[in-house]
């Protein structure tokens, strides 16, 4: 199966991703990565700890930014390079939005300026959950430049 | 693990010798057996990210890999080839174990850089090593430690999957909000 993309230019928006993270998706999350610290699912740590609630993992946001790429681009793609600053703690039950902004396009590969951007909620207004962040994409291979 | 981790008792310089010692610390972690294909679509599952790339073999092959991959970010989660003891907190994988009192502890950030696919028989290796300590002041003028560390990820014939880099920031109590 081939996917024939439509050509990149730079401003391209690539379609945005949004996920609503429930404490049951970190709790799948959690055993996935064998990570059962307790300041993510556990309500008397989490309240001994000072915080609003559950946090959310931030190594979901690179998942979720993976995602948006591989969606994005299509299977004959590879992520070589992902990079994210965390800005602020998502807490369960929030919804993030990534985004992602085509930056430099070259024949085999293409940048992209990503974000994720927590949606106002019960626990506070809009704030970004990771900026900046980047990644640079390479093209019409499924696999990395290491794969033999 | 992410977020806060409070310690009490009054702030000191936060670059201690005990740190500074950590600079150039290794630490290595095997994997006892494959990462296997359920890993890697379990995680998929878990972040409701549907890619058949994941689970479905066929379709795989036909964009050119041997079968199923795992979703890229998950090497970078540690914790199954650490085989490390849970702690009280329920965290059971690699840790530098910085305790500085009068500190909370935030992640800063991560760069990856994925150099192929991991398959489901890649028994991983991870080599932690502490790289860069900096002290700093947050725009509000508290003061705060970087602390950069690399992961290398390889596998059982030496080949290079991934490297991660990480950066910690322990920030003083001192005034901070």
């Amino acid at each position: 199966m081939t996917v024939q993309l439509p050509p990149l230019h730079v401003g391209d928006e690539l379609p945005a991703l949004e996920r609503t993270i429930t404490l049951t998706d970190m709790v799948a999350y959690a055993g996935a990565t064998w990570d059962w610290y307790r300041l993510h699912f556990d309500p008397e740590f989490v309240a001994a700890a000072q915080v609003p609630g559950p946090v959310v993992d931030g190594q979901v946001l690179g998942a979720l930014f993976v995602e948006l790429l591989q969606d994005a681009l299509g299977p004959r793609c590879f992520v070589h390079e992902l990079s994210f600053t965390f800005r602020n703690l998502m807490f369960a039950g929030e919804t993030v939005r990534c985004a992602g902004t085509v930056v430099a396009v070259a024949a085999d590969r293409v940048r992209v300026d990503l974000s994720a951007t927590i949606l106002a909620s019960a626990y506070g207004p809009q704030r970004p959950a990771a900026h900046p962040a980047h990644a640079t994409v390479l093209l019409g291979t499924a696999d990395g430049p290491g794969a033999r | 693990m992410s977020g806060p981790e409070r310690s009490g008792g009054d702030a000191v310089g936060l670059l201690t010798d005990e740190l500074r010692a950590l600079l150039g610390t290794r630490k290595v972690y095997t994997a006892p057996e494959p990462l296997g294909a359920a890993a890697g679509r379990y995680f998929g599952m878990a972040v409701g990210d549907d890619n058949p790339l994941y689970s479905d073999a066929e379709f795989a092959r036909a964009q050119g890999l041997p079968g199923v991959t795992a979703p890229p970010t998950l090497i970078c989660e540690t914790n199954q080839y650490a085989n490390l003891p849970m702690d009280r907190d329920g965290y059971a994988g690699h840790s530098w174990h910085l305790n500085v009192p009068g500190t909370r502890q935030v992640r800063g950030g991560n760069s990856y850089t994925f150099h192929r696919r991991v398959r489901p028989d890649d028994v991983i290796t991870a080599t932690w090593e502490i790289h860069d300590l900096t002290e700093k002041q947050t725009r509000t003028g508290v003061d705060m430690l970087v602390v950069s560390s690399r992961a290398t990820y390889t596998n059982q014939d030496g080949e290079l999957l991934a490297v991660n880099e990480e950066t910690i920031i322990l920030v003083s109590l001192d005034g901070a909000a």
